[in-house]
Order: structure tokens, then C-alpha cells, then sequence
């Protein structure tokens, strides 16, 4: 019994020792090389392409577009995996030093993975970038430098049901505010449907989906406790509290609020112009607006859509750029850009495509316009936007919790501006 | 002439004594390669990641020095921001509520159940205490998502069944509500472990006692109290500690049904989300997150500490 609490203390001791040696030490910098230079290089044998898409599996049109596109002698691998989860992936193989060839980074990303030094310029691999619409390469301009090519972008619009709309006698064309939507709604819910399905999930979706009502109320990023970015929010509080929007809107992404749309009991669904061609095959006829502002007139809505970026790489930087390089130019060079586009349900980055793009297919025609006005969420805020983004998140959760109770709203807003 | 000294009077003989520092010596590096292997694992497995952990919560870090290195140190700083943010208090009441919560009715339902099935042997008793193990052998994310569906506020069975005896439905995932509904999926998963454990625990009671009690006039009650409950006491705080320790950590029942949403945070959902930038956290806080892990780590380690105390009584 003597023996043990001194073995027992003198490893106690090693212990803390080994730990406060540890915790006073700084961390070994683990830092990839910054230089490399794609037309000093070659292509290697095996590419590595990452892509948030992994609701297209292997096989899938964008799949197979994808591994078309492999220089002569190699093959490209993909993987896929959710935005955050891509995002934080990249950042520990960058780490470590093998990051892929190719990533596809949310634009919202674009300024913390440069400033995080994640990705090299589109100089250095070779990323043509002319062309693309200001508005669309804006998030991955930072300092003036380039980094990284989008393919294109997508919108969020208003779907409706035509012939619930029409049993209600709504006026599709009728509705250009906030007044004019509510009273919609209104009638659609007195004649027997329900309002409006939208996505209040937390993180980066929820916030892009309500975007739109936060700057068509005139709101704007650096302040989001404003009055009128609480009215947004107010918005969309009194839909779950006068039961126009289904309850579970607070943990729904996009696609679940598209899924509860098509069971064609809702009147509305706020959602985005990737379903625009599943919309045109539904069971019945769905037909498309434009987000109205409070005031009146369309709400600008935020830039949706992908960069193609090149990430930065720790040994053999030339040959990866190289590879990026060759894969980028075959996803978006000529009339490449618009089969990409098709795939992806985009509407391309480059005004000449998207023209093209509406010519042969109509079903694109009423979301040029959104598409063109649409405002990065980057723009002024840089990489700050994600800390924002964050604490606009927990606004819209609080106040799609409150139901339509207006000071808890209000509190909600000010207590995550607070934070 | 000397007259031979017994070996009983010196106490070891000659030879002896040449040949125990040889013997000494050998036993005791074998006996540090049988160590070794477990050593390493231990160091590579457990005390590297912890020392890391630990590490991360007394540096600054933020995506780029997290890439490129060079977070400064910064000592108990984050701890401190931690605690004093106006969240920590009310995340650390939620993670007792749900844990005390769970574990009592964990441990009083699976106890009932074992008294039940240990009363006397039916026809099926066997097939129905199999039954019963099925919230045990269901993947987690099966049994979350089937319980997030259940409580689903305009179309689940639960507001249904409610709606049965005029009661008004219940929006169970919102943010006040989060709490009870991830408690309530809880319990239900840990009843099989409790009951499992608590029926071998009274499997071990001596019957003799339970006659001897009846023939002295002893109600079943008094039996219960003053027989079962005693001889399954070393039973329980093995069940109730090992579901203390295992509660605390819980991520994933309370991640699939609410994403760690409203009153649903615990400290292991809080850490969960600022490690990996998910849930209400979008944003990465590395040093936060192992702060709020180190914190964990050191209650968990407390309850480790109490257990080991009333081992150490028990065996005196």
C-alpha cells in the first residue's frame, strides 16, 4: 500500500511535466510552399478532383463530365462531401501537404481559404478569368488579385403552384412586395393550401435563403441588429406563427423545403434556379417570380455557385498547378462553359454563355435578371462575412423559434449582434 | 573447526546469495517489454491527442495559423473568455439537466423492468427482454432520425397520439423545447444497458434471503428495500457512474435530432460544433472548442475520481 502513491504521484508528475512543457511551447509552423508556377510544369498520372456535390454520385452527368475532362494519360479521382465539411478538409490537407488538384470552394469561402493561404492565385495556375461577369468573380478577387475561376452562378426565386394560386385568385404578376406576397399567401391559405416552404437551417443555407428578405428590407451586413433587418425577420416569424410555413422550416435545408413544395400542397417555395428544370417535369405546372422586396420591386438576391480554385501545395507545386490548369480550361473553356453549366443547373459566369444557354432553353428565361443583379455576400465584409454569417444564423433561428412574437425577434437579433 | 551454521539460523544459504542479483536483472527488462507495446499505445492513443488538446485551448488559433503555424500563446486567456461568454453558465445547466435527468430515469426504468422480468418466467419473458434491447441495437443515426421524425411538430405520430386525448401538439424541436425531446430519445436508449446490467445484478441475490424475509412477515416492499436494493448496490454505482461518464459525452443523438439547436447544447454538442464549424457555430473556433473539451474532459475525469474513491472504500 506504501509503494503505490508514490508510483502513483511520480507519474502524476511526469505527466504534468510532459504537458506544461508542451503547452508552453509554440507549434512547429507547418507551412507549404507559396511558389509554383502551372506552366513550369506537367500533368501527373492521377488528378484529384474535390467537389461539394455528393448528391451526384459516381456515373452522374456531372461525374462523368468531370472525368472526361483528364489530360491525355491521367485519371482523375473525385470526392465529394458537404460545403462546411469540404471546406474544413482542405484546410487539414493543406496543412499536412497533400491537398488535391482541384477544389470547388462556396463563393462565401473564397475570402477566409486566401486569407486562411489555402489557395494560389489564378496566375500561378493558369486560370483564365476573362469574360466572367464582375458581380460573380467579385468574392474571389481579394487585393486585387485573382484567385480562382467561378463556373457559374445560380438564384433563388419564387416557385409557385399555378393552379393553387389561380383556385385562390392570386394574380402571380400581382405580387411585387412584401404586402402583396403576405396577402397572396393569405388567400392561398384560405382556400384550403398551405403557404410557403422555405429553408431557416443553421449555417451558410439558411443565411443564403434569407438574404434576399434582409437586403429587400434595405438591411445591410455591417449592422444586422438594424430595424430593418429585424423586420425581415419578423417576416418570417409570422409565417410559422400564423402557420403559412411548416414548423420544421428550422432544421430544413433547401432540398427539404423542395420536397415538401412538390407534394403540391404548398402555394410557395422560396428556392433556387438548380431545380428550375425539375420544376418544369413536376406533376403539376410550377411557375417562377422574382423575389419582391418590402417596398416594392425585386429583392437583390445573393450570389450562389462554386469556385474552381487550385489549392496551395507543399512539394511538386508546379505539376499540380499544371494539373488544375488543364482540368479548369476543359470545365469552362468555349463551349465547354455551357455543358458545364447545363450539368450543374448553373446559369453561366459569362454574360455570352448565358445568352446562349436562354436561347436553348427556355426554362432559364425569367432568372437571367436575378442572376445578373445578384450581390456577393462578400463584398464588403472580405472574410469577416463568415463571422457575420454565423451570427446572423442564430438571429434567423431565434426568430423562426419565436413564431411571430415580436420582441422575442427583436431580442434575438440584438442578443447575436451582441455576441 | 567451524560447526556448519544452519541455513535456518542465517536465513539464506551460500549459494543463494551469489545467484539473486543475476535473477534480478532479467525478469526486470522482460518485464519492460511486455510493457512497452501497451506504453506506446497508451502515449500515442491517449496522451499525445490530450496533450495536443490542451496544447490548442493556450494558443490563439484561427484558420491560417492553424495552416501555417505560428498561434501565439496566450495562457489561460480563452479558458477565461470561455467561461465568462454568456452561453457557458446556461450550456453547462442544460448538460447537467440532461445528464442527471437521463440517468435517473434510465436507471428506475431499467430497474422496474429487472425486478419485472426477474419476478418470474412467463411465456415469452425471454422474447419480450429482447425486445427491449432493440433501442441498444439500433445505429444511433437510425433511432435519431426515426425520433426527429416522430416529433416532427405538423406531421408526426407523436403530436398525433397526443391529439388522441385532446392534448395540443407539442412543437418539440424548437429551441425550448430541444432539451426534453434529445432527454427523452436518451432515456429511451439507455433503458436496454441499465436493464441488462441490473438483471444479472439481481440474477446474484440469494433467493434464501427473499424466504427467510417472507417467513419473518417481511412485505414485498420491505423485501425490495431492505434485501434487493442493498445486495444490488455495488451493481448500480458501477451502472449509474458508467452512465454518468458515457451521458456526458454524447453527441450523436443529440446532433441528429437537433443539430445542438437551442436548449439542446451540451458542452460535448458546444465543443462538437466549434471544432468542425457545424450547427450554430458555422464558424471554426479551434481554441474554443478545446477549451470547452478540456473542461469536459476534467468533470468526466471528476466522476472517474469519485468512482475509484468508493472502489478503494468498498475494498477496505
Amino acid at each position: 500500500m506504501t509503494k503505490s502513491p508514490g508510483r502513483r504521484v511520480s507519474a502524476g508528475v511526469a505527466l504534468a511535466a510532459c504537458m506544461a512543457l508542451a503547452a508552453c511551447t509554440t507549434p512547429q509552423p507547418a507551412a507549404p510552399s507559396a511558389s509554383g508556377e502551372a506552366t513550369k510544369g506537367t500533368t501527373t498520372a492521377d488528378i484529384k478532383f474535390w467537389d461539394p456535390y455528393p448528391q451526384r454520385t459516381d456515373g452522374s452527368d456531372w461525374d462523368k463530365l468531370v472525368k472526361a475532362c483528364a489530360p491525355q494519360g491521367s485519371t482523375i479521382t473525385r470526392t465529394s462531401a458537404p460545403q462546411s465539411d469540404l471546406f474544413n478538409q482542405l484546410t487539414t490537407a493543406v496543412k499536412e501537404g497533400n491537398a488535391p488538384d482541384i477544389v470547388v470552394l462556396d463563393n462565401p469561402m473564397m475570402p477566409e481559404a486566401v486569407s486562411s493561404g489555402l489557395v494560389a492565385t489564378a496566375k500561378q495556375a493558369n486560370i483564365d478569368t476573362t469574360g466572367v461577369d464582375a458581380n460573380l468573380m467579385g468574392p474571389g478577387i481579394v487585393n486585387g488579385e485573382a484567385y480562382g475561376v467561378p463556373f457559374g452562378s445560380n438564384a433563388l426565386g419564387l416557385y409557385y403552384n399555378v393552379d393553387l394560386l389561380k383556385k385562390a385568385g392570386v394574380d402571380p404578376a400581382s405580387i411585387t412586395s412584401w404586402d402583396a406576397l403576405n396577402a397572396a399567401i393569405g388567400k392561398v391559405a384560405a382556400a384550403g393550401g398551405k403557404g410557403i416552404t422555405f429553408s431557416g437551417v443553421t449555417g451558410e443555407e439558411g443565411v443564403f435563403q434569407f438574404l434576399p428578405w434582409f437586403w429587400g428590407a434595405g438591411a445591410n451586413l455591417n449592422d444586422i441588429s438594424s430595424d430593418q433587418s429585424v423586420s425581415a425577420g419578423q417576416l418570417i416569424s409570422d409565417w410559422i406563427g400564423k402557420g403559412w410555413a411548416p414548423k420544421s422550416a428550422v432544421t430544413d435545408n433547401q432540398s427539404a423545403a423542395w420536397d415538401l413544395f412538390l407534394t403540391g400542397k404548398y402555394g410557395f417555395a422560396e428556392n433556387g434556379s438548380w431545380f428550375a428544370s425539375a420544376a418544369a417535369q413536376a406533376k403539376f405546372k410550377i411557375g417562377v417570380l422574382a423575389i419582391p422586396s418590402k417596398a416594392g420591386g425585386v429583392a437583390p438576391v445573393p450570389t450562389g455557385g462554386e469556385f474552381a480554385v487550385a489549392p496551395v501545395q507543399a512539394k511538386d507545386a508546379d505539376n499540380h498547378y499544371a494539373n488544375a490548369a488543364a482540368v479548369i480550361k476543359c470545365l469552362t473553356d468555349g463551349d465547354a462553359a455551357m455543358k458545364t453549366n447545363e450539368t450543374l443547373g448553373y446559369l453561366s459566369a459569362k454574360a455570352d454563355v448565358r445568352a446562349a444557354q436562354v436561347k436553348a432553353n427556355p426554362v432559364w428565361e425569367p432568372w437571367v435578371k436575378s442572376v445578373e443583379g445578384a450581390q456577393g455576400r462578400t463584398t464588403e465584409l472580405g472574410a469577416k462575412y463568415v463571422e457575420v454569417s454565423s451570427q446572423l444564423s442564430e438571429a434567423i433561428q431565434g426568430a423562426l423559434n419565436a413564431a411571430g412574437d415580436a420582441n422575442a425577434v427583436k431580442s434575438a437579433f440584438a442578443a447575436a449582434a451582441g455576441k | 573447526m567451524t560447526t556448519p551454521v544452519s541455513s535456518a539460523e542465517t536465513g539464506h544459504s551460500p549459494s543463494a546469495v551469489t545467484q539473486r542479483p543475476r535473477r534480478r536483472r532479467s525478469p526486470k527488462w522482460v518485464a519492460i517489454a511486455f510493457v512497452a507495446p501497451l506504453l506506446v499505445y497508451l502515449l500515442v492513443l491517449y496522451a499525445y491527442p490530450l496533450v495536443e488538446n490542451v496544447t490548442m485551448s493556450l494558443h490563439r488559433f484561427d484558420r491560417g495559423s492553424f495552416v501555417r503555424g505560428g498561434a501565439p500563446f496566450v495562457g489561460l486567456d480563452i479558458y477565461r473568455e470561455v467561461v465568462s461568454d454568456p452561453r457557458f453558465w446556461r450550456v453547462v445547466s442544460q448538460t447537467a439537466t440532461f445528464t442527471v435527468v437521463s440517468i435517473l430515469f434510465q436507471y428506475v426504468i431499467g430497474l422496474a423492468l429487472a425486478v419485472f422480468f426477474h419476478g418470474g418466467q412467463f411465456r415469452l419473458s425471454a422474447a419480450l427482454r429482447g425486445m427491449f434491447l432493440v433501442p441498444w441495437l439500433l445505429p444511433v443515426i437510425v433511432s435519431g432520425t426515426v425520433w426527429q421524425w416522430m416529433m416532427n411538430p405538423d406531421s408526426g405520430v407523436l403530436n398525433s397520439f397526443l391529439g388522441v386525448f385532446g392534448i395540443d401538439p407539442v412543437w418539440w424541436l424548437n429551441a425550448d423545447n430541444a432539451l426534453m425531446s434529445v432527454t427523452i430519445a436518451n432515456i429511451w436508449l439507455g433503458i436496454p444497458f441499465n436493464l441488462v446490467i441490473l438483471y444479472s445484478g439481481l440474477q446474484n441475490v440469494p433467493t434464501d434471503l427473499y424466504e427467510a424475509a417472507s417467513l419473518d412477515g417481511a412485505s414485498s416492499w420491505q423485501q425490495f428495500w431492505r434485501i434487493t436494493m442493498p445486495l444490488l448496490r455495488p451493481v448500480s454505482v458501477i451502472t449509474v457512474l458508467l452512465g454518468l461518464v458515457y451521458t456526458l459525452k454524447v453527441v450523436d443523438i443529440i446532433w441528429i435530432m437537433t443539430t445542438g439547436a437551442g436548449s439542446s447544447q451540451t458542452l460535448a454538442t458546444w465543443s462538437y460544433g466549434m471544432a468542425f464549424g457545424k450547427g450554430a457555430s458555422t464558424v471554426i473556433r479551434y481554441s474554443q472548442a478545446s477549451a470547452v473539451g478540456t473542461i469536459l474532459l476534467l468533470v468526466a475525469l471528476a466522476f472517474g475520481v469519485v468512482y475509484l474513491v468508493m472502489q478503494r472504500r468498498r475494498e477496505d
